[in-house]
């Protein structure tokens, strides 16, 4: 039997492509080049001239101030959601995966928080956390004296957008980290037992270096989702303030071009962060997937 | 060092399962146990309730007369040797024998030394840096003999540990366990449900079957004298032939018997105890398997069937009618239950 499916027609096969193909060159490949072409331009405001100015856009990225805290903002916010996220997973993975009933009842009750829109999630936490009428506000003032007000104080909107960023991705990464530890065969954290480490001993040892493919992955996508995908969790939440607090690189571009209407700037800036993603790409293959090997 | 001593143990699993009931017995300090049994039959259920990875929910286990009801895994001074062998993967060969000592708290040079013994012991010295994915199936074994042995434990746990291995390697590897064991000395309780693992390792074999105890007993006297007609088929290769006393077979073998017990039920005979004769119970051939040093022969007394075991060199085929003669006192007798009858 022949396992693999020859084409008699020369143009079939690049027929049954074309559409993926077609959808790729018109909604990446095209803006790509858009962006890259935009961001060594310089457009008037109403968008009829522009002049070729070189690198001129980038150099003067490298000297806005603005923009070099909103790389540091955004490396804070992406570890911190990636931390948070990823840690309150696996100790829920970890306690999911003890509980004898009701285990798909749990399973799903973790799973929801995904099934949920961005902007949602973002809306959520704005209500929840609002100064004047959110009931956790009102909770955190009452019992730790907390006097939260996350549209004046920066660094409390910055932990606002990580808890409801970070919230919106324990779904996910629960999922895979249950997956990853009911992969882990029983017998060796019975041998682990026997060879007389505690519990906790036995997660660090053994079941914690065993994850560490899924771990590897997970910090990746999480990362890659922290720095790119958050955009409408932010701007449902704080707008990217209070001053540009929570301002990250992808909402950057966002406000300079749509906003600001500097188009030019706004081009760098994602080409900017395209070469961030493909970097990142790079680390994950090149390194990360060959020393998680074992 | 340490002997062991079930009372009455048994396992209820949540659901109202039982897995394990009413076992009782006495393990001498050094002996070489084997649970043996068919699938199912609870001789897991009871290693792992020795090895405290599953709950006793009746009776008392004492290893060195404590009892380790409640005590972890850990803390019972055992060590345990799985049927996948359970190496962490992530840890060479070297890591896998230290992980048990570091968690000791194991001054590392004792470690060290440790490890360099049992290494040379099981001929793993070229192999102490790979990781366990780098090794044959009978390394891995080894590795996993070599973890148990660094702990110097009193009582070594064995789950079918040969069963994942090609017979070759089983049989060596079968030889070698019997050597381990006279060298350290220690108590062993083998897991497995392979008869002839149990015959050829075994000090005494506990033969399980239901969740029950069937026998006690050293191999020759549960092959020579089974107390139920289950021990008598799982004992023996070919198995005891087990007759329904109402068959023509039976009737002709009790027949020859001077003294038979009464409430009979089954009669057995084990097939090299049978030979050819001029005079005896006439048979019918019905499949001749030579395996060399032996021959097998299928035979038919009316319509019973039974196996008998001959020596090499048998001239006969299918279809042949031969007369079946007895050894004195080759009778095995059971009620209508299955229990052994003494006549």
């Amino acid at each position: 039997m022949q396992k693999r499916v020859v084409f008699r027609n020369r143009w079939l096969p690049y027929l049954l492509v074309a559409p993926q193909i077609a959808v790729t060159l018109i909604f990446f490949i095209w803006p790509a080049y858009q962006a890259l072409e935009t961001s060594f331009f310089v457009e008037d405001v109403f968008g009829f001239s522009r002049n070729f100015v070189w690198f001129e856009n980038f150099t003067r990225l490298f000297a806005d101030k603005g923009y070099l805290r909103s790389f540091w903002t955004t490396l804070v916010f992406g570890l911190s959601v990636t931390f948070l996220s990823m840690s309150m997973a696996l100790a829920l993975a970890v306690a999911a995966n003890r509980v004898l009933k009701a285990a798909t009842a749990y399973r799903t009750f973790l799973i929801w928080p995904y099934a949920v829109a961005p902007a949602l999630a973002g809306v959520l936490w704005y209500f929840m956390m609002n100064p004047s009428l959110g009931i956790l506000a009102y909770m955190l003032e009452g019992t730790f004296g907390v006097d939260w007000n996350h549209y004046v104080n920066g660094n409390q909107a910055l932990l606002l957008v990580i808890i409801a960023a970070a919230w919106k991705q324990i779904s996910y990464n629960f999922l895979f980290f249950l997956a990853g530890l009911q992969s882990i065969p029983k017998s060796l954290i019975e041998a682990a037992a026997i060879d007389g480490a505690s519990p906790t001993r036995r997660f660090w040892t053994i079941v914690f270096p065993l994850l560490s493919p899924t771990t590897f992955f997970l910090l990746v996508v999480n990362l890659v989702y922290a720095f790119f995908d958050t955009f409408a969790i932010i701007h449902a939440t704080t707008n990217g303030g209070p001053a540009d607090a929570t301002s990250i690189l992808v909402y950057k571009v966002y406000s300079t071009g749509f906003v600001g209407q500097d188009y030019g700037s706004s081009a760098a800036q994602s080409v900017i962060l395209m070469v961030l993603v493909i970097a990142m790409t790079v680390v994950q293959f090149r390194f990360i997937e060959r020393k998680v090997q074992y | 060092m340490a002997n062991l001593k079930l009372d009455r143990v048994g396992k209820t699993y949540a659901g109202g399962v039982s897995a394990v009931e009413n076992a009782s017995f006495e393990i001498a300090d050094g002996e070489f146990i084997v649970l043996v049994g068919p699938s199912g039959c609870g001789k897991s259920t009871m290693l792992r309730m020795i090895a405290g990875l599953e709950e006793i929910t009746d009776g008392d286990v004492q290893i060195g007369d404590r009892s380790v009801n409640g005590v972890e895994p850990g803390d019972r001074n055992i060590a345990m040797v799985f049927q996948n062998y359970a190496l962490y993967p992530h840890m060479t060969v070297r890591g896998n024998m230290a992980y048990g000592l570091r968690n000791q708290g194991m001054p590392k040079p004792e470690v060290e030394a440790r490890i360099a013994e049992a290494a040379r012991f099981l001929q793993l010295e070229p192999y102490l840096d790979r990781k366990p994915s780098a090794l044959s199936g009978g390394q891995r074994q080894r590795v996993a003999m070599g973890r148990a042995i660094v702990r110097e434990p009193s009582v070594f746990l064995f789950d079918e540990p040969l069963s994942n291995l090609d017979a070759k390697l089983r049989t060596q590897l079968r030889a070698e366990l019997k050597d381990l064991h006279k060298r350290l000395g220690a108590t062993f309780i083998y897991v497995t449900h392979d008869q002839i693992e149990a015959m050829s390792l075994a000090d005494r074999i506990v033969i399980m079957s239901a969740g029950r105890i069937e026998q006690i007993g050293t191999p020759m006297e549960l092959y020579a004298n089974p107390a139920s007609t289950f021990v008598a088929e799982f004992i023996g290769a070919p198995p005891m032939n087990v007759l329904p006393v109402t068959g023509e077979a039976a009737r002709a073998f009790l027949a020859q018997e001077a003294r038979v017990p009464d409430d009979l039920g089954h009669v057995g005979i084990r097939p090299e105890l049978m030979s050819i004769g001029d005079n005896g119970i006439p048979a019918t051939i019905t499949l001749v398997e030579p395996l060399g040093a032996e021959t097998l022969v299928h035979l038919k007394m009316g319509a019973d069937k039974l196996i008998m075991r001959s020596g090499h060199g048998l001239a006969l085929d299918a279809g042949a009618e031969i007369k079946v003669a007895v050894e004195a006192g080759a009778l095995r007798f059971f009620d209508r239950d299955g229990r052994t009858r003494s006549a």
